[in-house]
């Protein structure tokens, strides 16, 4: 794995800006320098790729680049951004500017890469992608549906700029809300902006930006701008991807929320776990610094704002945010309640306004391109985009942005292009370990994602994860899951989450070993209402949501593993055992190849037989078998 | 500012918390983290009450909800009734044969063997962490996390900053802490665990040993400007007491001209 890191360009020596208008001198001159025609190879450096390598992509390309140095006449520059989205298929790059896809891409490929394509100009077949059940594969980025059904507002710049280089950014347009904030606009001006886009937190409660903007901005005292980074949900990388790919949407939006509520000091708060997104907020806020874009009399102008980052230390709780902010004091990181907001008595009990990244980083397109056309996107109660971490059991696993108000079926479909393995969609798990599983197939597949559709249906928007499940999903498993998850994440301060979880997590465990009792699903519905009713912050109030709603969908399962004894989707593994069909068993020997365990046995062109005392439900054969005739019994 | 609890119309004052006000007027809420004296925390969670204000209809917590403008109050609705029965319930298996559990269960319908006994000997609602810091030494404080979380002093080491005021042991309703006397010292004890040990005062009058030797300074500091009220700590209460009395005999005696009677037989 290489250790190198892109170098972060000093820009100390730097002239400031000095007024909103010479940033756009700036950025002219910037682009002055930049020919768009000009070659540009964009390697995928977000988390996802990054942990299969492609930073030795990177450095191989860079190498590349340089052997073949004389024989091109112009060098395609090999550039370091942030998450493409597609992460499944990584390491991803793109060439520039035919938008040319490669995926899988590993180091040995870098020199053919450079001579076939960037310089012979001819395709590489076997890097593009091929859709599933394609036959051809697809070349260009805005073929892929992946890629194309998406609308990119938050994400706009992410995976398209070096985010260690703040040049970059400001070529792509970065700042120029907060220009266009500072050279006339009024702090009431901009909130009234917001207000009109109906933007709604991203964090997961969904309350609306402005007002909250507003209700601080009334308050006296000195005001806090507080960026909520700590996003934790198991299988959730949006805000991750935002802060890696694009760190000064995050700081541009921060900017210009403290404008509008007369704020100088903003904080960031990210998680430990994500040291990339810590160095690339470090250099973007330094960048920024150096040229007078954060700091001191910004722009030139009489406002100012500092931010400084702070790490978390893996507490889950801490993404709460009267936990934060306790947190952020030097506390123990255990929420409060709320009575009295933060907008009035938060950080330091002053007026603090915290939103999460997403929500800052949809600031500045909104000021750019006014509150109207933020609300052409989305619904009327969810107006705009939302980023969703699409994972689980899908073909496309990544980052996708899209409208609110999209189906279901889109997304899972259109965009994450179906369940692999022919398998059939059982649920999908939105709004992290708080939120529900909705059932399919049903109705609810063309249900539009928003705030309110999600909540009605039992479920929530939460930040946007979304987890996929296919028909080898036990229910009863995932919400011991996440219980599980929640109790190792819980506080501990209050009586129905730190009780109520616990025992909800001893009744589940019973249940998925075969040990469920009669009245064990009354007593997880009662302890669960408790829960969600009782405890104090929303952690707890949701808690019971994965419970919940897995009785209310999925309440045969329960049954079958509390009366039956039986695990239907083949998971719980006291639960069921492996048989082979001896109907349909073409006697491939697959099975047998690839059993671990050497359970399976019998001859060649003859049905096989599974010795249940040796098998160890591995799934191996289950998975591997063409035929379909390994049973779950 | 119009107050209504349990169809009644009460006298509240703005900034009030529920619990003031029922208190006030005689309404019972079941708290079990609330003293009156302490900042409430609002962690047991058994004095959620029912709140309407303006449209909305809420579950708050009566220990710290601060009444600001026109409510309705209901304290015990079918629906609180069975959410404080499933609490006690799950409070019972950390806390088995609590005195004060038992009332709760009894007024609720709860069974308390309902979950399996883990004896913790607590029911996590942290008035001692949060007398200690007010009235102690800051010495015993919730640790751990989750499940895990614990009373318990820093790092789980015999604590050098308890002045062994024994407030916790007074404060805890579950008498999970308790405090005694023994070779000079006294040893305050949390769930069967020592937290502290303060050598005790000798009194220089009988000899007897009594209160533990503290650092006065952090006490003094605590108590601003309004002070502390001056005592003798060299002398232990009895002997305090006795002296007292005896210099309001003189008194008297002097005053009425009469010759004590054994004026010299002084203990």
């Amino acid at each position: 794995m290489a250790t190198a890191t892109s170098v972060v360009p000093d820009l100390a020596w730097t002239k400031k800006i000095s007024s909103p208008h010479e940033l756009a001198d700036y950025r002219q001159a910037l682009l002055a320098g930049m020919d768009p025609d000009a070659p540009c190879i964009r390697v995928c450096c977000g988390t996802g790729c990054k942990a299969v390598g492609s930073l030795d992509v990177l450095e191989a390309m860079k190498a590349a680049v340089a052997a073949a140095g004389v024989d091109v006449k112009v060098m395609p520059e090999v550039k370091r951004t942030g998450c493409h989205g597609f992460c499944s298929r990584g390491p991803l790059l793109t060439f520039q500017p035919q938008g040319l896809f490669y995926q899988r891409v590993t180091p040995g490929d870098a020199a053919e890469i450079i001579q076939k394509t960037a310089v012979g100009g001819e395709l590489i077949p076997r890097l593009l992608y091929k859709p599933p059940g394609a036959k051809e594969p697809i070349a260009k980025v805005g073929d892929i549906p992946f890629f194309a059904k998406q609308t990119k507002v938050v994400l706009q710049r992410v995976g398209r700029i070096d985010p260690f280089d703040i040049r970059d950014a400001i070529a792509a347009g970065a700042y120029e809300g907060l220009a266009k904030v500072l050279s006339g606009m009024t702090p009431q001006q901009v909130i009234e902006e917001i207000k009109t886009s109906r933007l709604r937190g991203r964090g997961g409660a969904g309350f609306p930006t402005g007002i909250k903007w507003e209700s601080c901005a009334a308050q006296p005292g000195r005001h806090y701008v507080i960026c909520n980074g700590d996003e934790g949900d198991p299988g959730a990388f949006m805000d991750a991807s935002v802060m890696e790919g694009d760190p000064h949407a995050v700081l541009e939006g921060m900017a210009i929320a403290a404008y509008a509520m007369g704020s100088d000091r903003g904080f960031l708060y990210v998680r430990l776990e994500y040291p990339l997104a810590v160095q690339t907020l470090a250099a973007a806020i330094r960048q920024a610094e150096d040229l007078g874009l954060i700091g001191r009399n910004i722009m030139g102008t009489d406002f100012s704002f500092r931010t400084s980052i702070s790490t978390g230390a893996g507490a889950f709780v801490c993404g709460e945010s009267s936990a934060l902010m306790s947190s952020l004091e030097g506390k123990v990181g255990r929420p409060r309640a709320k009575y009295i907001r933060s907008t009035e008595k938060g950080f330091r009990d002053s007026p603090s306004n915290l939103n999460n990244v997403e929500t800052y980083a949809n600031v500045p397109a909104i000021i750019l391109r006014g509150g109207p056309w933020y609300t052409s996107y989305g619904t009327e109660r969810s107006a705009g985009t939302k980023v969703f971490s699409l994972t689980g059991n899908v073909h496309n696993v990544g980052l996708v942005e899209v409208p609110m108000g999209t189906s279901l079926r889109e997304i899972v479909y259109g965009i994450g292009g179906g369940i692999p393995n022919k398998k059939e969609l059982k649920a999908v798990q939105t709004g992290g370990p708080s939120g529900g599983c909705i059932p399919i197939p049903s109705k609810f597949l063309d249900i539009n994602v928003g705030f309110g559709k999600l909540a009605e249906i039992g479920s929530m928007m939460g930040s946007g994860g979304m987890i996929v499940m296919d028909e080898n999903t036990c229910m009863v498993e995932v919400s011991r899951y996440f219980i599980n998850f929640l109790v190792e994440e819980s506080c501990g301060q209050c009586t129905p989450c730190r009780e109520g979880l616990t025992r909800m997590k001893e009744t589940l465990t019973r249940i998925t070993v075969g040990e469920g009792r009669e009245g064990d699903i009354e007593m997880l519905e009662e302890i669960g209402t408790f829960t969600n009713s009782f405890s104090l912050c929303g952690l707890g109030t949701s808690a019971a949501n994965p419970v919940l709603s897995t009785i209310k969908y999925f309440r045969e399962e329960y049954d079958a593993h509390i009366h039956d004894k039986k695990c239907p989707a083949g998971v719980c593994k006291p639960l069921f055992y492996y048989e082979i069909d001896p109907e349909t068993c073409t006697g491939c020997g697959l099975c047998r190849k690839r059993c671990p365990a050497a359970a399976v046995e019998g001859e060649k062109k003859k049905p096989h037989t599974i010795h249940q005392e040796l098998c160890i439900k591995c799934m191996e054969c289950y998975r591997s078998c063409k035929f379909d005739s390994i049973r779950i019994k | 500012m119009k107050i209504v609890m349990d169809g009644k119309e009460v006298a509240a004052e703005r900034g009030q918390t529920i619990v003031e006000v029922a208190r006030r007027n005689g309404v019972y809420i079941p708290t079990l983290c609330h003293v009156p004296a302490l900042e409430p925390a609002a962690m047991c969670r058994i004095c959620t009450v029912e709140l309407a204000e303006g449209r909305r209809s809420r579950l708050v917590t009566a220990c710290n909800y601060p009444l600001r403008s026109d409510a309705e109050i209901h304290t015990d609705t079918p629906l609180l009734r069975q959410n404080r029965k499933v609490l006690i319930e799950l409070l019972a298996s950390r806390c088995p044969g609590s005195e004060t559990l038992r009332e709760l269960a009894e007024r609720y319908g709860a069974d308390l063997n309902r979950f399996p006994a883990e004896d913790r000997q607590c029911i996590m609602c942290g008035l001692c962490a949060r007398v200690c810091e007010r009235v102690g030494g800051n010495v015993l404080a919730l640790c751990g996390r989750g499940v895990e979380i614990r009373v318990d002093t820093s790092f789980g080491r015999l604590s050098p900053t308890c002045i062994a005021c024994t407030a916790c042991v007074q404060i805890c309703p579950v008498n999970a802490i308790r405090f005694e006397d023994v070779d000079g010292e006294r040893r305050v004890i949390v769930r069967g665990k020592e937290a502290s040990r303060v050598p005790l005062r000798r009194c220089t009058s009988c000899g007897a040993r009594f209160g533990p030797v503290i650092d006065l300074v952090p006490v003094l500091e605590r108590a601003g400007e309004s002070g502390v009220p001056p005592f003798n700590a060299s002398v232990c209460p009895a002997c305090s007491r006795r002296n007292l009395a005896r210099r309001l005999a003189e008194r008297h005696f002097e005053q009425h001209a009469v010759e004590p009677r054994d004026a010299g037989e002084e203990s």
